[in-house]
């Protein structure tokens, strides 16, 4: 069943996490999700959370009103994004007082929040919507003989308060896509660790000695690869690697992936429109025949 | 030649990792007199149980020693096994090789070499055990319940409505206790007179309970299934068959609201004719002896106030007080708690400003029956507080005062922030300083966090003092989640006192032969499996006597405590157990010396033969004859001299 | 257009602050009541091994009414917003939801506003995103644009204009 989306690109991903944009446009579609582009979003406003709340809250209802303008759905790709629209969604939904203050502003853009939308991120797509045995079914090139750890990111997974796509504590659904894709996933004790990825805005050190350490002790496990579901966690993981491997005085070679970009590899799709070559980690570590 | 049957129990690991049993149990084979030795990994169990009955029969044994835990655990079980296999229970023997043996030392080889010492010199007295033969004893089916707190008058109306006759003793003028105090319990916010009040009323009007108020217990003679208590009722001199419980003597006495009410902690005042509190239980006056101006100096101005003013003529000056014996099978001793001085904690401020109070204190303040009639006013100048701060564990977890914990101090005091925020409303400035909250119970911790969420500021610390600025107290708290010290002004301050025991704890403890832990609290005779017990048969303790616990602990005590009387007092008879004192006739020389030791009035001298004998229904087999008797003519049955003399010289 | 500008077009300093302080009573009144300072927070949070962030005591310091002090002590700033501590906390306190009011109340209270949040917001009040098109490396070092790659058209807002007016009546205190 075909199933359509707007997708909603956020800030970080369609200005320079394009490998993620672009795996994402070369594999949905491959499973029947038909994505359209709408002209006009803005950023979530997650990043300014610390700045102005009211911010955050405000830009959030006018992209989930922006969607329902259209009569779409959003599919979220950016799990800070994917938060910030949950938590709108739930705030807005249980203070009705706030939703017609922020039905105020947004008037100016002639744009109001109603919340009769959806919005997913590419996990609970890929493992609820389009289901483990479809994806099972389609692929073409099983990623056998493959050990990959699991990032989902701190901001997919919590807070449980206001609904998020997967478990806090134990989150499995990639584990189960990636085994979909008859690659092997094991759990380890730094699974939910964070990134540290929001530091890089005022204490960047910081950022990368915790991005560092995630990846020293992956590294230390003996994982073929790492795999990610959201741009602020992936550029700290693959795009600022060997940095981070000089905080916790470690060579981190760890091949760093998205999720989507194994999928589309499993699909039959070409490394070259995976946007493999962005990865600064070194994937070609691993052989994709 | 005897036929003895030797059975080692390994206790699961228990005896058998630190001691080589299978050697144990070889050794005891070739000791003299011993026809067969076995071992199995648990004795207590159906199993072992079996093993010793088939032995007994397979082996003709007339005697049996079982190498296994305190005789306090199993000996009692092990009779009944050689009982039931055939032999006079009696003959049986134990070594303790478990708490003597395996748990207290760490070498395998020694403890092994120990155990066969204590399995040899068990033998060698089994082999001149006697077989003895229990007799019984007929038991009064009348209880008795001393303190008429919430305790007593719950195992009163259990065992009253059993259908056993109850004499409930309460030294004060009504019952009601403690808990009468109580404004509202916790968790649970219950008023505490309405719960109590009709219990109190059953007590009174219950045709099995004699209620014996203003009554003293001064002795207790005689032991399980027949005790003799002595009681001494004190004067009330109001003739309390003709007391209506009008009032009018209270009204018009001389001393009104001149003496500290006793029932409202010296918050209220009172008379020397008084009721302690509107619901008590007899609703009758009682005339304080101490401060009536009539008794003290034997002059009221021209006649005494309140004799004139009782329309019925129930005052009665000339009563005395009279000595009475109450007979009763069993014993239930409910008599309370003591809240600390907290005096003894200077630094606190108690003794210096009257705003200075305890937890007691502000429960008759809050109580609408109280002084204030319910109304928060701070005791220097009768006005409204517009800050509280509560200072918990005073004296409690104290290794200089108190070392427990007083189990309620906690939930009273929320309780107390509860209910003051109610009266009080928001703009009243709370504070708790605490060092953990213990609120265990069910529904004690959503009652906390309820209290949390009313604006109360929590503090983690004990403050060191309160200083007295007059007006108003200032503390200085030093608080550990914030790290922080802060200033703390306050109109009032609200001490938690430990939970002690009653001061005169040690005296009554006398009386009844009851032991105390160390804390002072009556001893029971084992924490977990015999709470309610004591080490004096047919004597029970329940509620705070027994250490400090809340309302439904308490309770539920007090129904056990009565639930282990009427196991006593359903019955007829009474096993008595035969390890008691006896007397070598040949011997004793009827010098009294055993009837002055024995605790139990147990030992009797018979003047015409001139020897001393022993009354078997008293003698408990304290030993305390054996010890005195300097012509050795006391014998305690199967703890022989020569019985002890032969293990000595086996193992020697 | 800049945050200046911005402020200007705001509602004034006093309501701002009046507004957040609203926000950080009742978390005092509704939430930090409830801490009893078990400090499982601390224990599993991101920050404090590497900053000494201790998410308990920002708890216990609200409670106490104690806010100027964490309003002007960088150790707000080092909260990597993992939301640890609100996902398991037993009590449901939420010391980052805490953290953010303090980050709102010491922007609003003209503090130093750390790192790159003053460029990142400047972006988003005039192109709607915290940052616009990059330009990036592959593995062997060729420079890449996002048109380059056949990716269509960035989507940001179409009309600056409207999107600035809907944004200036959420007040940004001058930085």
């Amino acid at each position: 069943m075909k199933k359509k989306y707007a997708l909603y690109p956020g800030c970080l991903m369609p200005t320079e996490q394009y490998a993620y944009e672009l795996s994402i446009r070369e594999s949905l579609p491959l499973l029947d999700i038909e994505l359209v582009d709408i002209d006009g979003f803005s950023c979530c406003g997650e990043p300014m959370k610390s700045v102005n709340r009211l911010l955050t809250l405000y830009l959030s209802a006018r992209n989930l009103a922006l969607a329902e303008k259209h009569k779409l759905d959003l599919f979220i790709p950016c799990a800070m994004c994917h938060l910030a629209l949950s938590e709108c969604r739930h705030i807005l939904g249980n203070n009705p007082e706030m939703k017609k203050r922020i039905n105020g502003m947004l008037a100016s853009e002639e744009l109001t929040y109603k919340g009769t939308g959806e919005i997913v991120h590419t996990v609970d797509l890929l493992h609820d919507l389009v289901g483990v045995e479809t994806i099972k079914q389609r692929v073409k090139k099983p990623m056998k003989g493959i050990k990959l750890a699991t990032h989902y990111g701190c901001h997919l997974i919590r807070p449980t308060e206001i609904g998020r796509p997967v478990d806090s504590e134990h989150p499995m659904k990639m584990e189960a896509i990636l085994e979909a894709l008859e690659a092997e996933t094991v759990d380890y004790p730094e699974k939910l660790d964070c990134c540290g990825g929001i530091l890089q805005i005022n204490l960047p050190e910081s950022a990368l000695t915790k991005t560092g350490q995630k990846l020293k002790a992956v590294q230390e496990h003996g994982f073929d690869g790492f795999v990610d579901v959201c741009p602020w966690c992936h550029k700290m993981f693959d795009s600022r690697q060997s940095k981070a491997g000089e905080t916790v005085a470690a060579k981190l070679d760890v091949p760093v992936f998205y999720l989507t970009q194994l999928l589309g590899l499993a699909l039959g799709v070409k490394k070259e429109k995976l946007g493999l070559e962005l990865n600064l980690s070194p994937v070609d570590k691993l052989e994709f025949g | 030649m005897r036929r003895i049957g030797v059975f080692v129990c390994h206790c699961g690991i228990n005896i058998a990792q630190n001691v080589d049993v299978e050697a144990l149990t070889k050794y005891a084979s070739k000791l003299d007199d011993v026809v067969v030795s076995k071992q199995y990994k648990y004795m207590c169990s159906d199993v072992g149980a079996t093993l010793i009955k088939d032995s007994i029969k397979e082996h003709q044994l007339d005697g049996v020693v079982v190498a296994c835990c305190s005789p306090r655990m199993h000996e009692h079980t092990f009779r009944e096994v050689v009982n039931d296999g055939g032999v006079n229970p009696y003959r049986l023997e134990i070594a303790n090789i478990r708490e003597q043996c395996s748990w207290v030392h760490g070498d395998r080889g020694k403890s092994t070499e120990k155990a066969k010492f204590l399995v040899r010199s068990a033998v060698a007295k089994a082999k001149l055990l006697e077989p003895l033969e229990t007799s019984t004893l007929e038991v009064n089916p009348d209880a008795l319940v001393i303190g008429g707190g919430i305790a007593g008058i719950q195992a009163s109306l259990d065992l009253a409505n059993d259908g056993f006759k109850v004499y409930l003793v309460e030294r004060e003028p009504s019952i009601g206790g403690r808990m009468s105090q109580l404004d509202k319990t916790f968790p649970t916010l219950d008023c505490s007179s309405c719960i109590l009040t009709p219990k109190m009323m059953e007590v009174g009007n219950h045709p099995n309970i004699d209620l014996l108020t203003y009554v003293e217990v001064t002795g207790v003679e005689g032991s399980i299934g027949n005790y003799t208590v002595k009681v001494r009722k004190k004067p009330r001199y109001v003739d309390v068959d003709k007391c209506t419980g009008c009032g009018d003597c209270a009204a018009a006495c001389r001393l009104k609201g001149r003496i500290s009410s006793e029932f409202d902690m010296g918050m209220g005042k009172r008379g020397a004719a008084y009721m302690p509190f509107p619901q008590a239980v007899p609703l009758k006056y009682t005339i304080d002896a101490e401060h009536c101006l009539f008794l003290t100096r034997g002059k009221c101005g021209d006649k005494p106030a309140c004799r004139e003013a009782c329309v019925q003529k129930a005052i009665d000056f000339d009563q005395k007080e009279e000595l009475v014996d109450l007979k009763v099978g069993a014993i239930v001793v409910t008599t309370g708690y003591d809240l600390l001085n907290p005096e003894d904690l200077y630094e606190y401020g108690y003794a210096v400003s009257p705003d200075v109070i305890t937890t007691l204190e502000l429960e008759r303040l809050i109580s609408s029956s109280g002084p204030t009639k319910g109304e928060i006013l701070r005791p220097s100048d009768q006005q409204k507080p517009k800050s509280v701060t509560f200072i918990l564990c005073v004296g409690s977890r104290d290794e200089t005062q108190c070392t427990w914990c007083c189990r309620i101090g906690c939930m009273s005091a929320l309780k107390h922030v509860y209910l003051l925020r109610e009266k009080l409303g928001d703009d009243v400035e709370i504070n708790l300083c605490y060092t953990d909250i213990r609120s265990y119970g069910k529904g004690y911790e959503e009652f906390y966090r309820k209290v949390r969420g009313l604006k109360t500021n929590m503090f983690r610390g004990i403050p060191s003092e309160v200083q007295n600025m007059g007006d108003h107290q200032k503390i200085d708290i030093f608080d550990t989640t914030t790290n922080k010290l802060f200033e703390i002004k306050t109109d009032m301050v609200v001490l938690v006192p430990a939970l002690v025991p009653r001061s005169d704890a040690a005296d009554f403890a006398r009386l009844l032969h009851l032991t105390q832990s160390g804390d002072g609290f009556f001893l029971e005779a084992h924490p977990k499996l015999r709470p309610m017990d004591t080490f004096v048969n047919g004597i029970f303790i329940a509620g705070c006597c027994q250490g400090p616990k809340d309302i439904q602990d308490t309770v539920s005590q007090a129904s056990g405590a009565a639930s282990r009387v009427a196991t006593i007092l359903s019955k007829k008879e009474l096993e008595i157990d035969p390890l008691i004192a006896a007397v070598d006739e040949e011997a004793c020389t009827g010098c009294g010396i055993c009837v002055d030791v024995c605790p139990y009035e147990a030992r009797v001298l018979n003047e015409k033969a001139k020897i001393a004998e022993v009354n078997e229904a008293l003698c408990t087999g304290c030993g305390a004859c054996i010890a005195a008797c300097p012509s050795n003519a006391s014998i305690h049955k199967n703890f022989t001299k020569k019985q002890f003399l032969n293990m000595v010289d086996d193992i020697l | 257009m800049s945050i200046v500008d911005l402020t200007s077009m705001g509602k004034s300093q006093t309501e701002l602050r009046k507004e957040i302080n609203g926000q950080l009573s009742k978390l005092q009144d509704e939430i930090s009541d409830y801490c009893f300072q078990c400090a499982k927070c601390t224990a599993g949070c991101e920050a404090h091994k590497l900053l000494e962030l201790e998410p308990h005591k920002m708890v216990a310091l609200l409670k106490r009414g104690l806010i100027d002090e964490m309003v002007n002590s960088d150790i707000i700033w080092t909260c990597m917003s993992c939301f640890k501590c609100r996902e398991r906390c037993p009590q449901r306190v939420a010391p980052v939801e805490i953290l953010f009011a303090l980050k709102n109340m010491a922007v609003v209270s003209g503090k130093q506003i750390p790192g790159k949040y003053t460029a990142m917001l400047q972006s988003i009040l005039s192109i709607g995103l915290i940052q616009d098109v990059q330009e990036v490396t592959t593995r062997d070092n060729k420079t890449m644009k996002r048109d380059e790659l056949g990716l269509p058209s960035l989507s940001k807002p179409c009309d600056p204009a409207k999107f600035q007016v809907g944004l200036t009546k959420i007040a940004v205190e001058k930085v």
